[in-house]
């Protein structure tokens, strides 16, 4: 096991420099450089010359490259080059928005998911599942701008309940912090729960047509007992795989969501930097983007065989 | 020196009226009236907090005024730094650090006296070597500052005693103290190049700054101007998002919001807790041609497109009224210089036949460049595209990035929209745009005669002359083929009710930028 964490890992930073090297190349085949898209219309080539030294720009692509890999390597982010302020103080609040609407969103649709899941796969073709999969399919198929805005517009503007836009001042409270959230996180519990509860009702509903679940109830175990012990125990994998994906989303894909309530998380952080051609910025959160997907998906694999020794590989390499 | 000058207090009466009357007639006075607004007669209440709702997001947002060029760093601006002067509803410039000015008789030589006992957020007493700095900074070579341009009629700024600042102008500028008031003429301490910590002699001081997240700004009990602000904190965020940024106006989360669009408008206006707060402007979406390359050098093609745009239907369901229609140049028609001779242009398909038919153009496609870095440009485009296909014109849309267009796009392609927001002053805006190798002139037009004009209105007195002036000046553009005006642009934000003491500025949103130190809560 410790063999099979270790090779995945070592893969894990050489997939990091592959897709560094890929975002560096993008950003500078994209038209406009940093100079040019901060002076917009005030772009003269005076000023843009002025700007590019001001940056450091005016050095060659494969210098500035290796510069930004020799800092990274030593935990050295950078500087953004539009706000000057070192990357990490830019990520920092935003990394931290971003845990926590993954987070708390996360905790909540999980359990609710794998519970729904469960249920619709125990009662298979019945009223609770018809029910459940017809809302299910329907929230799943709903787009997530349109949901969040009719929450916004039910609860923030019509009712006045709830705040419309997740706005956290600094030192805001605990009850402030969770009435801010409350929306945002509702309709991404919503679209998670939908995708993750139809995965394990498939997942669920595969292994219970298996020999050794007819087996069990044959030899009499309650119905409860063999989702419990027999089939839930080997459905981890899979779940957790579709978890791990879900919350990398959480992570990375939520833009719309922090753009409806003008949430400040990683997602939009990385289309403005990529708008301004910010590349420090682009690449820092490239680079947790990419590490948050491979590790999670690495933790669903050991999970899926800490609860099934039988996939654990031969040999190392085969784990790759 | 008291003869061969003219004081703004009035030793010189027909100058100092014609200025008045200059300025009056140059912005959009007429048209102020219709917001509702006039809450000068209640007494403002000390208090509070403001929360504005920007629509623009951006790691780009700044404290250095060389580098800005939108309506967030304008805000923070105005409100963290003091400036020499400040533009009034007329149109007219009105003391602020400056306590007064005065000129020669030929406006190449300005001395402005500084108001005493101003100091820096951080105790320091501002003087004349700050107020050097902060001007002449733009210069350097090492800045990249978005008035380059404007400075560059400066040839020296110098001290005069602790309270005197004497610029010598090259050309003459009878405008030069509305000019000198502009968003990027912060006041800032000398020697300052990192702006991380800004200190400033403004109303008030940072507490919180984060570029793109948000903005903190605590009342500055030093404030020069005696019991201002009024309000005791004011804090600025992004909400890119449209409706999402009318919904937190609606809801109460904000009390300002930039920028109202589409269906939001009327919701606003509906509402019982917020207004939506107008300022006519002469901001405009234009579709330029460049003259310097082919077809677009092809003048009869741009008249011909000219007639395809319907200017009532631009301006009734593109901007759902809020603006007012324009006749292929930049002057307003509210203006005393306006021309109203020049017959307004309309749709006219025999017209753009005729025009198509000189220039030979027979059925090769035309491409117009848009996007959405021009407001409205692409929905203006659609119905051009519409009355084309009647005039017989083979007429394409080619959408453009946002991030790379005014490198890319204006002025490298034969047909583009641009988006300009009015300059304090129309020879501003015409001496960036309309001269030979001028930064905004996107067309590469050129012409002799134009550029001429443009000088003589900025050293002329006389207001007759000056109209006659102008009306050629807008005879040239209109039928220069260089560009397509259709309509000029309102500033349109919205406001909750609570907020008092905003008045409107046509050279931009919420009192043009500049309101902070002025607006009250009632409660």
């Amino acid at each position: 096991m410790a063999n099979f964490i270790i090779w995945r890992l070592l893969a894990t930073l050489l997939l990091l420099l592959i897709v560094s090297l890929l975002v560096f190349w993008a950003c500078e085949i994209l038209p406009g450089d940093v100079a040019q898209v901060a002076l917009g219309q005030y772009a003269t080539p005076e000023n843009v010359r002025a700007l590019r030294i001001e940056m450091g720009l005016n050095e060659p692509p494969v210098q500035r490259y290796l510069a930004w890999l020799a800092g990274a390597v030593q935990g050295d982010w950078g500087r953004s080059l539009v706000t000057k302020s070192s990357v990490s103080a830019l990520l920092s609040e935003r990394v931290a928005n971003t845990a926590l609407l993954a987070g708390v969103t996360t905790l909540i649709a999980v359990p609710l998911a794998i519970f729904l899941g469960v249920v619709m796969a125990m009662w298979n073709g019945r009223a609770v599942d018809r029910g459940a999969s017809v809302v299910i399919l329907a929230l799943s198929a709903t787009p997530e701008f349109l949901l969040a805005t009719l929450l916004v517009l039910l609860f923030a503007v019509n009712l006045g309940w709830l705040p419309a836009v997740a706005y956290l001042s600094t030192g805001s409270g605990l009850g402030q912090t969770v009435r801010a959230l409350l929306l945002p996180t509702a309709s991404l519990v919503v679209v998670v729960t939908a995708q993750i509860a139809r995965m394990t009702r498939a997942i669920i509903g595969n292994i219970l047509t298996q020999p050794y679940i007819e087996m069990a109830m044959l030899k009499g175990v309650p119905d409860r007992r063999v989702v419990a012990r027999h089939a839930l125990r080997n459905a981890v994998g899979p779940i957790a795989n579709v978890v791990a994906l879900n919350t990398a989303y959480l992570v990375s894909g939520i833009v719309v969501v922090e753009t409806i309530f003008a949430y400040p998380g990683l997602a939009r952080l990385m289309i403005d930097s990529v708008q301004s051609r910010d590349l420090p910025v682009v690449q820092a959160c490239a680079m947790i983007f990419c590490a948050t997907y491979v590790l999670l998906i690495l933790l669903a694999d050991v999970l899926a065989r800490v609860f099934d020794p039988r996939s654990l590989p031969q040999r190392p390499m085969d784990a790759i | 020196m008291a003869d061969s000058t003219t004081t703004t207090s009035g030793c010189l009466p027909a100058s100092a009226l014609t200025r008045r009357a200059f300025s009056a007639g140059l912005l959009t006075t007429g048209l102020l009236a219709g917001t509702g607004r006039g809450h000068a007669q209640s007494t403002p209440k000390r208090g509070g907090t403001v929360r504005l709702a920007l629509f623009q997001q951006s790691t780009g947002d700044t404290f250095d005024s060389a580098r800005y060029d939108k309506g967030n760093d304008y805000i923070r601006g105005t409100s963290v730094y003091s400036y020499l002067t400040r533009m009034d509803e007329k149109g007219e410039a009105q003391p602020e650090v400056a306590e007064s000015w005065e000129a020669n008789k030929e406006a190449t030589r300005w001395v402005f006296t500084i108001r005493k006992g101003i100091s820096f957020s951080d105790g320091a007493a501002l003087t004349t070597d700050d107020i050097i700095f902060s001007i002449l900074r733009h210069r350097e070579d090492k800045v990249a500052s978005t008035a380059k341009q404007l400075i560059a009629n400066i040839t020296s700024v110098t001290a005069d005693g602790p309270n005197k600042i004497v610029f010598e102008l090259a050309q003459p500028d009878v405008d030069f103290p509305i000019l000198i008031g502009i968003f990027q003429f912060a006041l800032v301490k000398n020697g300052t190049y990192d702006f991380s910590k800004p200190i400033g002699t403004g109303a008030f001081t940072v507490k919180e700054f984060q570029p793109g997240i948000r903005t903190v700004l605590v009342r500055n009990p030093n404030f020069w101007k005696q019991g201002q602000p009024y309000i005791d904190q004011f804090e600025m965020f992004p909400i890119p998002d449209a409706s999402a940024r009318a919904n937190a106006l609606l809801s109460g989360d904000v009390d300002m919001i930039l920028e109202l669009r589409g269906n939001s408008i009327e919701q606003v206006a509906k509402s019982s807790n917020a207004e939506v707060f107008v300022t006519p402007s002469t901001r405009y979406t234009a579709i330029q041609a460049a003259v310097d390359r082919a077809p677009s050098n092809n003048t009869d093609l741009a008249l011909g497109l000219s007639y395809l745009i319907d200017r009532k239907r631009v301006l009734d369901t593109v901007l759902r009224g809020y603006g007012t229609i324009a006749n292929d140049h930049p002057i307003g028609p509210t203006s005393s210089y306006f021309n109203a001779a020049l017959p307004q242009r309309e749709l006219d398909l025999d017209k753009a036949k005729f025009h198509f038919g000189k220039a030979g153009i027979g059925q090769s496609p035309i491409e117009l460049s848009m996007g959405d870095g021009v407001l409205y440009s692409v929905d203006i485009g659609q119905l051009m595209q519409r009355e084309a296909m009647r005039a017989g014109l083979n007429l394409q849309i080619k959408r453009e990035p946002a991030e790379s267009y005014w490198t890319a796009v204006a002025g490298k392609r034969p047909f583009f929209a641009t988006n300009f927001h009015p300059r304090p002053t129309y020879n501003m805006l015409l001496n960036l745009s309309w001269k030979k190798g001028a930064v905004w002139n996107f067309s590469h037009y050129e012409n002799e005669r134009l550029e001429k004009l443009i000088d003589m209105t900025r050293a002329e007195f006389d207001l007759a002359k000056r109209k006659e002036q102008y009306g050629e000046i807008q005879t040239i553009i209109h039928n220069s083929g260089a560009i397509m005006i259709p309509t000029f642009l309102s500033y349109v934000d919205g406001v909750s009710k609570k907020i008092k003491g905003l008045t409107p500025l046509p050279i931009g949103s919420l009192g043009g930028f500049n309101f902070t130190d002025r607006i009250w809560i009632e409660a």
